[in-house]
């Protein structure tokens, strides 16, 4: 690995960059981890080369909707980060302003800059693994809290995002639309039904009529109910609309959201994502996306030209979420957040969240990227491990991490048992997820942490060494939700009694 | 509580059929899965967007399944959700008696 203050240059490759309209061979200097010039220049003494020709180069990839923290996040983030080439991105959702504390001590620690979306409702993104309740889930939204926190953490938040699905009604996202405006974000809207299949009132043509310049709508291509098609395959007018003022589109492929018939139709009709992003989580991860890069190949088979695909992972992102102050180009100044890629030949297929394959003859293949000058080698496998991304709770052992805990952690432990004991709780099905009983768990957490005096890094850490193998990180109420109440108290006296690991 | 009794799994034979494999129990389609210790039952589709369980994958050492479509996993002992708590597949004990397969419901 370089050190980072070393003075470098990536010699050879082709280089696209769309703000400063470069999209040919050329040399790009690094130093003091920022971007100096990128064309000929006279080396200085000791500057590292790097020879990258035969590959492409970019400014780092922006990837606007991944989930790094939560119920959907991953052990390891970094893994849909700069092992595949992106070098900042946003969590679509996974926090919102009940446990933003939570998410920002948790993931400070990336090498990947990573953004909060935060989600309307307190708790974030229940997940997949739990069902997106009726408006009751919505819970308060606290607007003094969410200035306050605005004030004070104004560089982490990016966008407000709510979900335009389900039978709430469109109060939801104009109450979102209305925080957004308060808080001086964008509104960041999903469309596309997956869990209630029927609704009423369908929400995705809402989320276009309420969407202002500089909003977004993510899910551009979804094949579920909600879609930008109408039956005969006609892009909606409301659509139109909606692009001509200016909303920004954004395809989150994802599990669910990515439909090769719906995208073959609208693109076919000038429908166009302005920014590309993954919807990366830990259910699809294996399957249906893989990676940034594999989402970029699709949209290379759906007919863009490769500087179309790099602009909309640098460049676009990097405006929609305010960050061309540091993201999105190779212009001199910024930091040294570079991509460099191969775009292999072959016979490939590319699989959309249904059953629908293509072939494909191009696959853009994530080579080396680098953060702030240091250097990664990308590694699409790492992602894809078991251990990644399947939050399993240990049932049958306790985690070696526990034996890590200091005493004050254990105290901590013991204190908790010993509170959580006068409560009751049960996940009885993902129906009824109480969330109620989530946001009394936290706040009973929160109690003890305070009058034990312990950090909150060092009290979520102490729970998650209880239960969890890998470093997955979780809202702390649902986790202690979804575990069986005997099976928790016990496990946290277990753990509270346990004798610190010998040196 | 009297056990729910055991009831013959027409047309499957343990040596000779090909597994995983469809059969009916209790008026309900359900999936054969042959693993490691003997054989499993489970629902047809995954409670989460209905993923066949034909394709379902068998992990951690057989104990549990894996819906190909979005990973949800479950324990064959008892169909709780591994990591997509709340959700829950129902299993079926099978056995093999006479070159012939009985089930019955597990949970």
């Amino acid at each position: 690995m370089e050190s980072a203050a070393d003075s470098l240059v990536l010699r050879g490759a082709h280089v696209i960059d769309a703000e400063q309209g470069i999209d040919h061979v050329a040399d790009v200097h690094v130093a003091d981890r920022k971007v100096q010039f990128v064309g000929p220049r006279a080396l200085a003494p000791n500057t590292k080369v790097v020879d990258v020709s035969g590959h492409y180069l970019s400014a780092g990839w922006v990837d606007i909707h991944v989930h790094a923290y939560g119920t959907l996040g991953f052990a390891n983030p970094d893994t849909v980060g700069v092992y595949q080439g992106v070098t900042s991105f946003v969590d679509a959702g996974g926090p919102g302003i009940g446990v933003l504390d939570q998410f920002m001590v948790l993931l400070d620690h990336l090498e990947t800059s990573l953004y909060a979306g935060a989600f309307i409702r307190p708790m974030g993104l229940l997940g997949l693994n739990f069902i997106e309740g009726d408006v009751r889930t919505l819970g308060e939204v606290p607007i003094t809290r969410w200035v306050d926190f605005a004030k004070s953490n104004r560089d982490m938040l990016r966008y407000i995002k709510c979900n335009a699905m389900g039978d709430y009604g469109p109060g939801t996202l104009k109450l979102t639309k209305g925080l957004a405006e308060i808080l001086s974000l964008p509104l960041y809207m999903h469309i596309g039904e997956f869990q209630l299949q029927n609704p009423k009132h369908l929400l995705a043509p809402e989320a276009f009529r309420i969407a202002e310049a500089g909003d977004m709508i993510t899910h551009l291509y979804h094949g579920n109910l909600g879609q930008v098609i109408d039956e005969s395959g006609k892009v909606l007018p409301i659509v139109r609309d909606a692009e001509r003022r200016g909303v920004i589109f954004d395809l989150g492929f994802g599990g669910y959201n990515f439909s090769w018939d719906v995208a073959e139709r609208a693109f076919a009709q000038g429908l166009v994502p302005h920014t590309i992003s993954s919807d990366l989580q830990q259910f699809n991860v294996v399957r249906p996306v893989k990676s940034l890069a594999n989402v970029m190949s699709a949209m290379i088979r759906l007919g863009m030209t490769l500087p179309q695909v790099i602009e909309r992972v640098t460049r676009n992102p990097a405006k929609a979420v305010s960050l061309t102050d540091r993201a999105g180009s190779l212009k001199p100044g910024l930091p040294a957040d570079i991509t460099v890629f191969r775009v292999d030949t072959g016979d490939y297929e590319i699989t959309d969240c249904y059953t629908k394959v293509r072939k494909a003859e191009k696959q853009i293949v994530p080579v080396l990227t680098f953060k702030n000058g240091k250097r990664f080698e990308a590694d699409l496998a790492m992602g894809q491990e078991e251990s990644n991304w399947f939050l399993q709770i240990a049932e049958d052992h306790v985690p070696s991490a526990a034996a890590t805990l200091t005493d004050r952690q254990r105290g901590f432990l013991n204190a908790l048992a010993a509170s959580l004991s006068s409560v009751s709780w049960e996940l009885s099905s993902a129906e009824r997820l109480d969330i109620e009983k989530a946001l009394e768990l936290q706040d009973i957490f929160h109690q003890v942490r305070a009058k034990q005096g312990l950090s909150l890094k060092d009290a979520l850490r102490s729970v998650y060494a209880s239960f969890l193998d890998q470093n997955f990180t979780m809202q702390i109420g649902l986790l202690l939700l979804r575990l069986e109440r005997p099976f928790a108290l016990q496990r946290l006296r277990d753990v509270s009694g346990q004798r610190p690991m010998a040196a | 509580m009297t056990e729910r009794p055991w009831q013959v799994l027409a047309g499957l034979r343990p040596d000779s059929s090909k597994f995983p494999a469809r059969a009916n129990l209790e008026g309900e389609g359900i999936v054969i899965l042959r693993t490691k210790t003997g054989f499993r039952g489970v629902q047809r589709s995954c409670p989460h967007l209905q993923g066949t369980m034909m394709n379902a994958e068998l992990v951690a050492n057989d104990t549990m399944v894996r819906c190909p479509l979005h990973v949800f996993t479950f324990k064959l002992s008892d169909g709780k959700g591994v990591n997509c708590p709340g959700f829950r597949l129902k299993v079926y004990e099978i056995k093999e008696e006479n070159g012939m397969l009985f089930g019955r419901s597990a949970n």
